[in-house]
């Protein structure tokens, strides 16, 4: 079985979908959720991610919204870990299981075993202008282990690294292939658990051909002892498997909102997300 | 341009208040500033800023910059005394600093040059850049045709709209022109897309940013590139003798008020011998979000945007608010670092001229000295018409004219003469 980290928007195509999203991302078995937080200028990604925010936006996405979407989320994961730990139990009782579902989004560090973490991706701006500690805190309240801030990096930080540590919101460092030696003893140094691969230069969406300069990337990247995130255009079965056995787990994003973007193509609007995005995250784990 | 510290590393007061010198690069100034970009534009910003900082200390680097400024950009620019507005006004004495006269129509030729310069020196083969107005990347893809250099420009689909002239001669110029959707298909769009054609391509290509913004080192490789405007003010109004009480300029990101005032912003202040400087945004054609860009003279807050933090259009969540100007070159939500916390310190003086306001500069102009004012510079312009008067008549008043007008005649000509346009329109089509 392949790890996932499985990427989504908030929000896309509305609040109420992207709930659906999530439940098939986790019910297909994801190991990991990144939701991102549409931001007005996303300049690091491709088309699909960067039509998906314009969706998101107009579809009245607002960073506390966002915040009460991943509570959701993770109340639903709470549920479906908790009965799947009971199944494989099978005496479980019925009243520990309600206990717990209820007990788990407000307590972070108590998430069950099977649980995807969620982390949150987002761009400078949204986190800086709100208050690197409020958000960080409004993090925590919402159940979120970590975030992803690709343009807030170490040294550029404002402050994110040092208030993730204390506020217990691990705080994962974006890295590329051309980064250079220096760069990346920073970026190493400021890394707690997690690395966020990016496995070619450019932005997200366009395919990735996994030849040998990924791999000998990617064994640099692993001289870092992280666990790692290794993603940017992967979207094939073959390329997850190519990846997987060399990283913690292997992002996928731009093509789940390609495959949604089908669906409402051929079906229209009201159209049921959550089998297009569970039969995608099926093939790929 | 030699014989100036670099930056240190990780330095943030490499720019003080009331500094006599700034450095050549400062990355950071007072608050604003930085490099906030995903770490793939880092070695190429890293190269930048060596080969910027290697070529200011190259003399041939800087012969070459005067000797095609002087053959291909028409430099000097003309200093214009504007004789007829200052008699109807009464009070000080109005310059013009005639930069538009500059070969393409604008001083975005000055920063366009110094880049390829550098790109050319780099090895790269390929350019691109973001355009607004279009005077960017049209003196972007004039140079480029110079200079052999592939030539993609980034163009909001709403700007191609209103700019259209400027995309053909972009086109006639060989560089292939890129419509731009994002979120409002304006200037910033036009950022994030050559941004992310940068994060893929910067190994063949340099990406030529058109003001004195974006991250570190641009906002001070821009600034000592467009000096050229301010050095050459200050040395033509010293040679005939006139005592300078003010200098205006329009800001949309920044480049050309940062290049004007440039000679006067190592000067002590403040001081009775120190001019003001002022700075111009689009008042547009209201207050409310979406109707202006008035950063500093309205309601800009602290953000990261575009890889540097200062002053921008922001929404209560922190995103990016659509804007609003006649002119497109300021139709912009964000002002260069440096004149952020110049504006904060009080040393520049920022307000705004409404539309309309820089209609009727373009018509005082025009009438008074012959003259087309670009409608960006226009905004100076209606500045300096309100100013003037106030000001005793042995003190001088300069305005930066940036670009000159003729780009503008489909919304000129729409707004001040609309039936024997649409007719004349009509008529040839
Ligand atoms: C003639 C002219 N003036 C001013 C500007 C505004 O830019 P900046 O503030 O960088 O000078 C533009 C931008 O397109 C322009 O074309």
């Amino acid at each position: 079985m392949n790890k996932i980290m499985a990427h989504m928007v908030a929000f896309y195509p509305d609040r109420e979908k992207s709930l659906e999203v999530a439940r098939a991302l986790i019910d297909g078995g994801c190991s990991y959720l990144e939701v991102q937080f549409p931001f007005t200028d996303p300049s690091a990604d491709g088309v699909y991610i960067q039509r998906a925010c314009k969706t998101a936006l107009d579809a009245g996405f607002k960073v506390s919204k966002g915040f009460q979407l991943i509570s959701k989320i993770n109340e639903y994961a709470n549920r479906v870990s908790n009965s799947r730990s009971s199944n494989s139990r099978r005496s479980e009782s019925h009243s520990s299981n309600s206990r717990s579902s209820n007990r788990a989004p407000h307590e972070p560090g108590k998430l069950l075993p099977s649980h995807p973490p969620v982390f949150i991706m987002t761009y400078a701006n949204l986190i800086f202008f709100r208050g690197i500690e409020r958000f960080l805190e409004e993090c925590k309240d919402a159940g979120v282990s970590g975030v992803i801030v690709p343009d807030l990096p170490p040294d550029s930080d404002e402050g994110l690294y040092s208030l993730g540590r204390k506020k217990g919101i691990k705080v994962i460092p974006v890295i590329m292939p051309n980064i250079t030696d220096d760069r990346f003893d920073l970026v190493i140094n400021n890394t707690e658990e997690y690395l966020y691969a990016a496995i070619r230069t450019g932005i997200t969406g366009k395919f990735t051909r996994i030849d040998s300069s990924v791999l000998d990337f990617l064994e640099r990247v692993n001289r870092a002892g992280a666990k790692v995130l290794a993603g940017f255009g992967i979207s094939k079965k073959s390329q997850v498997e190519a990846v997987a056995p060399l990283v913690h787990s292997v992002v996928v994003g731009s093509a789940f909102i390609r495959v949604m973007e089908d669906a409402m193509e051929k079906i229209g609007k009201q159209t049921c997300l959550y089998q297009a995005v569970l039969e995608k995250i099926r093939e790929l784990v | 341009m030699s014989g100036r510290e670099g930056e240190k590393a990780g330095d943030r007061d490499g720019y003080k208040k009331g500094e006599r010198e700034m450095r050549l690069v400062n990355n950071f100034f007072g608050e604003f500033g930085g490099r906030y970009v995903a770490e793939i534009l880092n070695p190429p910003l890293e190269e930048l800023k060596r080969e910027f900082l290697k070529a200011m200390e190259d003399d041939e680097f800087k012969s070459e910059f005067e000797s095609v400024s002087a053959e291909y950009t028409g430099r000097p620019t003309p200093l214009l005394f504007a004789e007829n507005t200052t008699r109807m006004l009464g009070g000080g004495r109005i310059f013009i600093k005639l930069e538009g006269l500059a070969n393409t129509g604008a001083h975005k030729i000055n920063n366009v040059l110094g880049q390829l310069l550098l790109a050319k020196r780099m090895g790269k083969r390929r350019i691109i850049a973001e355009t607004g107005a279009g005077q960017h990347g049209l003196a972007t893809a004039a140079l480029s045709a110079k200079f052999g250099f592939k030539c993609r420009v980034y163009m909001g689909k709403v700007d191609i709209e209103r700019q259209r002239p400027n995309v053909f001669w972009m086109e006639l110029y060989g560089a292939e022109v890129v419509p731009v959707e994002g979120v409002s298909g304006t200037l910033k769009d036009a950022v994030n897309e050559a941004l992310r054609d940068w994060a893929s391509s910067f190994e063949d290509t340099h990406y030529l940013l058109g003001s004195a913004l974006g991250p570190s080192p641009y906002p001070d490789m821009v600034r000592e590139f467009q000096s050229v405007i301010g050095k050459e003010t200050k040395k033509q109004m010293e040679e005939r003798g006139e005592k300078i009480e003010a200098l205006v300029a329009c800001v949309g990101g920044g480049s050309n008020s940062i290049g004007f005032f440039y000679p006067w912003l190592s000067y002590p202040w403040p001081s009775s011998k120190t001019p003001r400087l002022i700075g111009v945004e689009a008042g547009g054609s209201g207050d409310n979000i979406g109707e202006h860009a008035a950063r500093m003279s309205g309601s800009g807050r602290p953000g990261i945007v575009h890889g540097y933090k200062s002053l921008f259009l922001l929404d209560d969540d922190g995103q990016v608010t659509p804007t609003h100007s006649v002119s497109a070159g300021l139709d912009y939500p964000g002002i260069g670092p440096q004149l952020a916390q110049l504006g904060k310190d009080g040393r520049i003086e920022f307000t705004k001229a409404s539309d309309e306001e820089a209609l009727t500069a373009v018509k005082t102009f025009a009438k008074n000295e012959g003259i087309v004012f670009a409608l960006e510079s226009a905004h100076a312009g209606a500045a300096a018409l309100k100013l003037a008067p106030q000001l005793p008549k042995d003190r001088a008043i300069v305005i930066n004219m940036s670009g000159r007008g003729d780009k503008d005649l489909f919304i000129l000509a729409e707004r001040m003469d609309r039936d024997n346009w649409h007719k004349f329109l009509r008529s040839i089509v």
